[in-house]
């Protein structure tokens, strides 16, 4: 899957899941700032997504791979099968 | 000392838990340190990476009437109340309005749901559901005809409710109330605690490894008896209870504060309330989930509440043994601090080795920590205290003694009504509702709904960070919240925060999300829930997000009795008041109509196939929405800061004749004691009122209750008394229509509502229809209705 793909494919979630408005959400928008405010439920939602769609495991992962939707996005590459 | 008139005692207890089927059983099982806590067998586990439970094993759960129509909560429900009353030597009270029933529950009926949705729609399945049906079928089984309600703040219900029972009776509403909460295992709850990650897989451990939560079941209750009728039967007295304080975090959805303040502001209010001191206090039943978050903040709350006024006070958490009962917990813990009390027991945590020991004796210092066995210990009070999602915490005292309660110390006071928010399916503000009015604005479907928008959250000045977590339900809360305190010009400081509380009434509550739960996990397994869609499941979620929105701290209860929880939410609010325990409260309504809320009134067979109005001998109503937020303020408090005052809340009453839960033909003369209670609790006479807003939404058997009770109230008065009906317009909104009722009073009465159609019933009960001019009212009735007998009337006057 195509580095874009994985990005556009988490935008979604976090619009439709998350009740982000994709306005504001770009790609290297922090997402645990003031602006999106995502917390430690959003978090494990994020997890389980993550897990489920990309077989990517991101429990006990360092908090600065959750920074942004690049960040995930890149961890996902990194670790993928 | 607490005046005779003012002393609330326990004249009988029930229980069912993992631990036990009675009291007798739990208690011994208690002092030998059994633990509930094992495998579950009646949930799939599949890919879960918990599986433990502490389920009640009782093969007579049944044995009641009509068990068919009954939840499994219910049911647990009605077997601890037997027991109690039993124990209290009481039996049948023959629909006395003086017998009260408040139980508190988190998930309700969420098994029926499930039933429900995976077993092929089952319309008997429906009246299961919600909450509500559980203290209105406790009050059917045993007839207590007084005030009937559910308190909805999950974990913190079962001790709200034991609160609210004291309150009633302080108040001189009820002499007898049946009290507790009760709660079942589901998949919709273990789900959503797995998704939150909040299990312990190998069973919680309180204030010791606190890993997480194991979830319980159960049901307890307590016989809550005024001393005057206590004594007059010569009835049992375990203890008295004393004060109690509820409090609200402000903080989050799920988590509690770190900093413990707002639960330690509800143990300093609960000490205040009951006039003890700290040191009366030997033993404190803790809420101790087994979550790192709550222990952590209960353990600094405690050392900095009672610190060195009370450095050796016993603690502990009975839910190794019980596990976390939810709406249950509360009502439960209360029967084990009260037979510690009266056996001057202290209780263990279960489970910690000499190493845990010197763990927790490390964090905690002299306080004693009771582990693994109990203790005897001479006590004179006890203190319970439950904490729960949407930020509630609550902290009850039970005693040997009479202490020093104060209640109803501001009963002097006159009660202005100083803001109103609306948000309904005719506009999101006072300002668009009231222009639809003018402009006659009717609905166009037989099911309609409330629409917020970004515009309405830029106008508040919400941001994305908050409203993107809301719900629907959460939404219409916040929104018509924040709409009431803007138009009571009342601004939330650090210094008022904790002076305001939040009474939300609520029909069907998180019912619409707990079914969008259970859709998600009848698919994805339990494995598969929802972290960030849980917390929406309990009915005072949409009251919490509006505490964290407002920065309100102070009193904050969900109430969940069918539509007039929305005017309940206002009488209870008068004596929250009148207690003296706050000087603002915002009383609200609040119900959605989601897919799901129509198609289960469309089951039911009482949702209309076309728009129909008031009166109109229909077969079914509109189904609506909405959410109407009244703020209610001391007369001093609303002049000190200039307040505008629309007018005044004068009085509230209730009456109740018990028939089945989701019916209402039989019970229409407990309108009448209602309206007859409110007028007498305002000090005036029928023929003082000006108007009556109703409850009239089209159904024929509904409508005729109500035009019945009038006719023997206002006799040939009634002829030309203008019957305003809000559900013209909006709906059967249930709470949200109770309320809006209210706020429509409220207008008239302060000129901002010139005139609205009023309806006139004729002496052959015919009904006429025409525009009336609001000028000359300077008191107006308001009522309302509950499914399974229950009434409530407001009045508000100039």
């Amino acid at each position: 899957m195509a580095n874009e793909e994985i990005k556009s494919k988490l935008k979604a979630f976090f619009m439709s899941d998350l009740g982000v408005d994709g306005d504001v959400l770009n790609y290297d928008t922090p997402l645990f700032g003031e602006e999106i405010g995502l917390d430690s439920v959003d978090s494990l939602e994020i997890i389980s997504f993550v897990d489920d769609n990309f077989g990517v495991s991101m429990t006990g992962v360092a908090k600065e791979n959750f920074q942004s939707i690049d960040t995930i996005a890149a961890f996902i590459e990194k670790n993928k099968a | 000392m607490t005046s005779n008139n003012r002393r609330c005692v326990v004249s009988g207890l029930g229980v069912i838990c993992a631990v036990g089927n009675n009291v007798e059983e739990t208690w011994k099982n208690a002092l030998n340190s059994v633990s509930g806590i094992h495998k579950t067998t009646s949930l799939d586990t599949k890919n879960c990476y918990a599986d433990l439970a502490a389920e009640v094993n009782c093969d007579t759960l049944d044995d009641i009437e009509c068990p068919d129509e009954k939840d499994r909560a219910s049911k647990l429900c009605i077997k601890a109340m037997k027991e109690a009353l039993n124990d209290a030597g009481l039996g049948d009270f023959a629909d006395s309005s003086r017998v009260s029933v408040i139980i508190g529950s988190c998930v309700g009926g969420v098994l029926s749901i499930e039933k429900y949705h995976r077993g092929g729609k089952d319309a008997n399945e429906i009246p299961k559901m919600p909450i509500a049906a559980i203290a209105s079928q406790v009050a059917e089984s045993c007839h207590a005809g007084g005030i009937v309600t559910n308190v909805g703040n999950a974990c913190a219900a079962g001790t709200i409710s034991i609160a609210l029972a004291c309150d009633l009776i302080r108040a001189g509403k009820a002499d007898v109330v049946i009290a507790g909460g009760s709660d079942s295992f589901a998949s919709v709850p273990y789900s959503g605690f797995l998704s939150l990650h909040a299990l312990d897989e190998n069973g919680c451990s309180p204030f010791n490894h606190c890993n997480g939560i194991t979830l319980g079941e159960g049901a307890g209750i307590v016989i809550v008896e005024s001393l005057e009728h206590a004594e007059k039967r010569n009835a049992k007295r375990y203890c008295e209870v004393l004060g109690a304080g509820v409090t609200s975090d402000a903080h989050h959805i799920t988590a509690p504060r770190e900093d413990g303040v707002c639960l330690l502001e509800a143990m300093d209010r609960a000490v205040k309330n009951s006039g003890i001191k700290k040191s009366d206090i030997g033993y404190l039943n803790a809420h101790g989930t087994g979550t790192g978050k709550n222990d952590n903040a209960e353990i600094n709350a405690f050392l900095k509440f009672f610190g060195e006024e009370n450095p050796t006070l016993s603690v502990s958490s009975t839910k190794v043994m019980t596990g976390h009962c939810l709406g249950a917990a509360g009502a439960i813990e209360a029967v084990f601090s009260i037979k510690a009390l009266t056996t001057n027991t202290v209780l263990p945590t279960l489970h910690y080795t000499a190493e845990d020991s010197e763990a927790i004796k490390a964090k905690v210092g002299s306080m004693d920590y009771v582990q693994n066995a109990p203790r005897g210990k001479e006590l004179e009070c006890v203190m319970s205290n439950n904490v729960a999602f949407g930020g509630t915490n609550a902290s009850i005292v039970f005693s040997k003694k009479p202490g020093d309660v104060q209640s109803q110390v501001a009963k002097d006071k006159k009660i202005a009504v100083t803001g109103i928010g609306i948000v309904s399916p005719i506009g999101n503000s006072k300002e668009v509702y009231l222009e639809s009015v003018k402009n006659n604005k009717l609905p166009e479907t037989a099911s309609i709904c409330s629409t917020v928008s970004n515009d309405d959250y830029k106008e508040l000045g919400i941001k994305m960070a908050f409203y993107r977590k809301l719900d629907n339900l959460g939404q219409l809360q916040t929104v018509s919240g924040m709409r009431a305190l803007k138009d009571a010009n009342l601004t939330v400081t650090e210094e008022n925060a904790k002076q305001i509380g939040i009474i939300v009434g609520t029909s069907e509550g998180g019912l619409g999300a707990t079914y969008d739960f259970e859709e998600l996990i009848a698919e994805a397994g339990n494995a598969g829930g929802s972290a960030f869609k849980f917390p929406h499941t309990v009915y005072n979620a949409a009251g919490g997000y509006l505490s964290i929105l407002s920065g309100i701290k102070g009193y904050g209860v969900t109430i969940t009795t069918g539509p007039l929880s929305g005017l309940d939410s206002i009488g209870y609010s008068m004596n929250v008041i009148h207690d003296g325990q706050e000087q603002v409260m915002m009383a609200t309504g609040t119900d959605e109509n989601l897919p799901i809320i129509t198609e289960l009134c469309q089951k039911l067979n009482v949702a209309a196939d076309k728009v129909v109005e008031p009166y109109s001998n229909s077969n079914g109503f509109v189904v609506g929405d909405g959410s109407v937020s009244v703020m209610l303020e001391t007369e001093d408090y609303a002049k000190s800061r200039d307040a505008r005052v629309y007018c005044y809340a004068l009085g509230y009453g209730n009456g109740r004749k018990n028939v089945k839960f989701g019916h209402i033909s039989g019970s229409g003369e407990a309108l009448d004691i209602a309206i007859n209670e409110a007028l007498k609790d305002a000090g005036i006479s029928a023929n003082e009122i000006d108007a009556v807003c109703g409850f009239a939404n089209g159904l024929k058997k509904l409508d005729d209750i109500e035009k019945a009770a009038y006719a023997r109230v206002f006799g040939d008065k009634l002829v030309t008394l203008p019957l305003f009906q809000v559900k013209e317009r909006v709906g059967e909104g249930r709470a949200a229509s109770a309320t809006l009722a209210a706020a429509e009073a409220a207008l008239m009465l302060g000129g901002e509502l010139a005139e609205e159609n009023a309806y006139f019933i004729a002496n052959d009960g015919s009904v006429s229809k025409k525009k009336v001019s609001a000028a000359g009212f300077k008191k107006i009735l308001v009522t309302s209705f509950a499914t399974g007998g229950s009434y409530s009337a407001v009045v508000l006057g100039k």
